[in-house]
């Protein structure tokens, strides 16, 4: 900045922050439709507060690239009058959002203490193995991401797998899981059967 | 906000002390007020609430928990306590959780000495650490985790205790949320999006915020200890019409020690001029004086054409004999800076009634420039760059301005352009380009049209390199001189450092100049040019403090080791503490040191 003349600075001497940034990402917008979706969801919020909708704005960013980029948060930023950083600030607290490139289905396998107990680390292992990829990555066809979770809430159900942040596998093995992988294989969005609740009506 | 003639209070009890307070206060608020040490960090009064550090938990009867008494708004009656030993275990229990991930690196750090983190927890926090583990480390160990945030500054995410104070204050004050928290829990990081680094005007005041040291300006960092800078000066800013009021801090060095002396500007509460800020141009535009560029000796340009640097003596009667060469002293006309001060400009005045020129003898100008911020930005950086515009109106100079608020001297320039001018007296104390655009000025005695150019000023700017006579005069950190800003306010800016080299307080010079020229002044002190000024404005209300203006001097210590000494730290938790509102509240306290162990001698 010109107004900052006299800083003796040259960014070369400094270090670096490991901080992992948000990738770029292709240029965004939003489609017509989904921006028309977001029309609609901020017409529930007062015109001042229409900021309580950047958490529904970035569902909509995830869904369209499947990730959240950094020209994702500057686009939902500016429809909202927020800066950039604010953006950030929400997507990176909520661990729904995913701030890389994914596989079509993200199996998410509860690691907290009842699904810990009950053999979570089976599943993962299972998974892991089948898959050829370790937690955190996404297998080379780009179909599968293995992530672990913190509780989903299914404690009387421990294991639980969650699909794609909706789809829960209970009773969760080593074997149920492996068939799981086949199954969606082979049928793809069919296999998959909402949570148990949806399940037992 | 520190209006104390408001009507509504509130009495209530913190420690068996009886304490009324403004209605509305919270009860850290009343605490600090009263004297009472409560610790805090996310508190700042300058900024909004928060209650994320949780160190100032009180216990407030009939209320079930502990409590933030920085949230807790104080109601008639109310019994707070501060010291039962359920508060201080709880308090000394978030300490300990606040420093489990804090790195001890407070012997590098550049925060250390000042640091509320240090202080409270000395005072506060337990006695030793239970933490055997390992600590989390963002970015690496030690330096390496020190990254690049900006043009201006420097994080070191290992230091934090997410206070959030920078995040409020960019979203508060600034009006620009640059910095953000992401990640949360463990992981919590301050952070800029894409780590793209702070790009604000008021970024400096980001350190001022941060209590601890992971905030520091690439200006001041590893430059000095606050223990290297046993004095300090209250003074202000004349950068631009604004006149934030600041400290200037001076490092104590031997004299065969290279480097500059002033080491850092620094903010002061100043409720009705600047709150608790001030601005980048500010708080880092001031080494160019102790720069290269400024001028330490008289010039007086040789018959080859070279300025060669000479005395007093020699200059003055050179100026003596050019003016009478050049249509004597009826000739002589003025062009003047507006960072020029009341005293200053008075003695200009006065020199012109003695030559008797007409009211267009005398010309002055500024730079104009708008300033990038952010539209709404609660502190506005006004884009004239001149300390005493207001002051070079009340004192009857021909101050004109266009319709953007320049300077308008286009009359002046037609004269020196049209080669009406035969002699010229430049007056300009402040930084190179602040006197506004001077390109023709320096075009016109290229081209012959102007016969005699004095320049009286700081620095080698390209007109005095032009010039025929060239006189070193004083920053404004080099002498005592009143300033009125763009609300009609009369300030004082302090004498911190002497002038350079040959250099001279501004008054002095013309004082000898006048006596040079056959105009009797007899002036001995600028105090003595104020009290002069007084008297002839005495009319205007505006001046009645001209005379009482407080010049503050630095606060000295005989050498750096007695400032470093701990028995005299008092003075500096005491006196120039860096949370404002202990010092600001109220009269000084007659506070006593603690027993003090004799000082030993030092030579």
């Amino acid at each position: 900045m010109s107004f900052h003349p006299l800083m003796e600075y040259d960014p070369g001497r400094f270090h670096h922050s490991e901080r992992k940034i948000a990738d770029e990402g292709a240029p965004f917008v939003f489609t017509p439709e989904r921006r028309a979706k977001l029309d609609e969801i901020l017409t529930e919020y007062p015109p001042e507060r229409k900021r309580s909708a950047v958490l529904a704005a970035l569902y909509l960013v995830q869904e369209q690239e499947g990730y959240l980029t950094a020209n994702g948060m500057r686009h939902v930023a500016g429809i909202l009058d927020l800066t950039p950083a604010e953006v950030e600030d929400v997507a990176t607290y909520y661990v729904m959002f995913f701030k890389e490139k994914v596989g079509k289905y993200v199996l998410q396998v509860c690691r907290t203490l009842s699904c810990a107990l009950n053999g979570a680390e089976r599943v993962t292992e299972s998974l892991s193995e089948k898959l050829g990829i370790k937690v955190g990555e996404t297998d080379p066809s780009g179909m599968f991401t293995l992530l672990e979770f913190e509780c989903l809430g299914a404690c009387d159900r421990a294991p639980v797998v969650m699909v794609n942040n909706e789809h829960w596998h209970e009773h969760a093995t080593p074997e149920s899981c492996s068939k799981l992988i086949d199954d969606i294989k082979a049928k793809g969005e069919a296999a998959l059967s909402g949570c148990h609740l949806k399940v037992e009506k | 906000m520190y209006d104390r003639q408001v009507m509504d209070t509130v009495t209530l009890t913190i420690d068996g002390r009886q304490v009324t307070v403004e209605k509305g206060r919270t009860v850290l608020q009343a605490a600090i007020e009263s004297g009472i040490k409560i610790p805090y960090y996310c508190y700042h009064p300058g900024l909004g609430i928060d209650g994320s550090c949780r160190v100032c938990i009180v216990k407030i009867e009939k209320m079930p928990k502990l409590q933030t008494s920085c949230s807790t708004t104080v109601t008639e009656g109310m019994v707070v306590h501060t010291r039962t030993p359920e508060v201080v275990e709880a308090r000394a229990s978030v300490f300990e959780f606040l420093l489990i991930n804090h790195p001890l690196d407070c012997p590098v750090c550049d925060k250390g000495g000042e640091c509320p983190l240090q202080d409270f927890s000395y005072s506060f926090g337990p006695n030793e650490s239970r933490m055997e583990f390992p600590r989390r480390v963002f970015d690496g160990e030690g330096v390496r985790a020190d990254v690049d945030f900006g043009p201006t500054l420097m994080l070191n995410r290992n230091r934090c205790i997410l206070c959030t104070r920078c995040v409020r204050f960019m979203r508060e004050i600034d009006t620009d949320a640059q910095i953000n928290i992401t990640d949360r829990g463990y992981g919590s990081e301050i952070a800029t999006f894409q780590e793209q680094g702070v790009h604000s005007l008021l970024s400096g005041n980001l350190m001022d915020v941060c209590p601890v040291g992971a905030i520091t300006t690439k200006d001041y960092r590893f430059k000095a200890r606050p223990w290297d800078n046993p004095e300090a000066v209250d003074t202000i800013c004349t950068l631009c019409e604004k006149g934030c009021n600041t400290t200037a801090w001076i490092k104590a060095k031997p004299e065969w020690a290279k480097g500059p002396q002033l080491i850092r500007m620094t903010p002061r509460l100043n409720p009705d001029v600047n709150g608790y800020w001030m601005c980048d141009i500010g708080r880092f535009d001031y080494h160019w004086i102790e720069g290269d560029h400024r001028l330490q000796r008289p010039l007086v340009r040789s018959e080859a054409g070279t300025l060669e640097p000479t005395d007093w003596t020699n200059a003055l009667s050179k100026v003596a004999d050019k003016v009478t060469a050049a249509g004597g002293t009826g000739a002589l006309r003025f062009f003047v800076s507006a960072q020029a001060s009341l005293e200053e400009l008075f003695l200009i005045g006065r020199l012109g009634g003695a030559f008797g020129l007409p009211e267009s003898g005398v010309a002055v100008g500024w730079r104009q420039r708008e300033k990038p911020q952010p539209k709404h930005a609660k502190f506005k950086i006004p884009p004239t760059d001149a300390p005493n515009v207001n002051g070079a109106r009340v004192l009857g100079f021909p101050v004109k301005t266009g319709s953007d608020g320049t300077a308008d001297i286009s009359a002046f320039r037609a004269a020196v352009e049209q080669g009406r001018i035969s002699a010229l007296y430049v007056f300009d104390p402040g930084p190179d380009g602040y006197i506004g655009d001077v390109s023709w000025l320096v075009e016109a005695k290229r081209a012959g049209r102007l016969p005699l150019l004095i320049v009286h000023g700081v620095v080698m700017t390209e007109l005095a390199s032009v010039a025929d006579i060239v006189l070193p005069g004083a920053a404004w950190v080099e002498k005592d001189a009143a300033y009125v800003n763009a609300q009609g306010r009369l300030q004082g800016a302090s004498r911190a450092m002497a002038p350079p080299g040959d250099a001279q307080e501004d008054w002095q010079v013309f004082v000898n100049v006048g006596l040079a020229l056959g105009a009797g002044l007899t002036y001995t002190s600028s105090a003595a040019v104020r009290a002069d000024l007084a008297a002839t404005l005495s009319a205007n209300e505006a001046f009645a403090g001209l005379t009482s203006l407080a010049f503050s001097r630095p606060v000295t210590a005989r050498h750096w080791l007695q400032a470093s000494n701990p028995s005299e730290r008092w003075k500096w938790d005491f006196m120039f503490q860096d949370l404002p509102p202990v010092k600001f509240a109220g009269t000084p306290r007659a506070t006593s040191p603690p027993q003090t162990i004799a000082l030993r001698e030092v030579d």
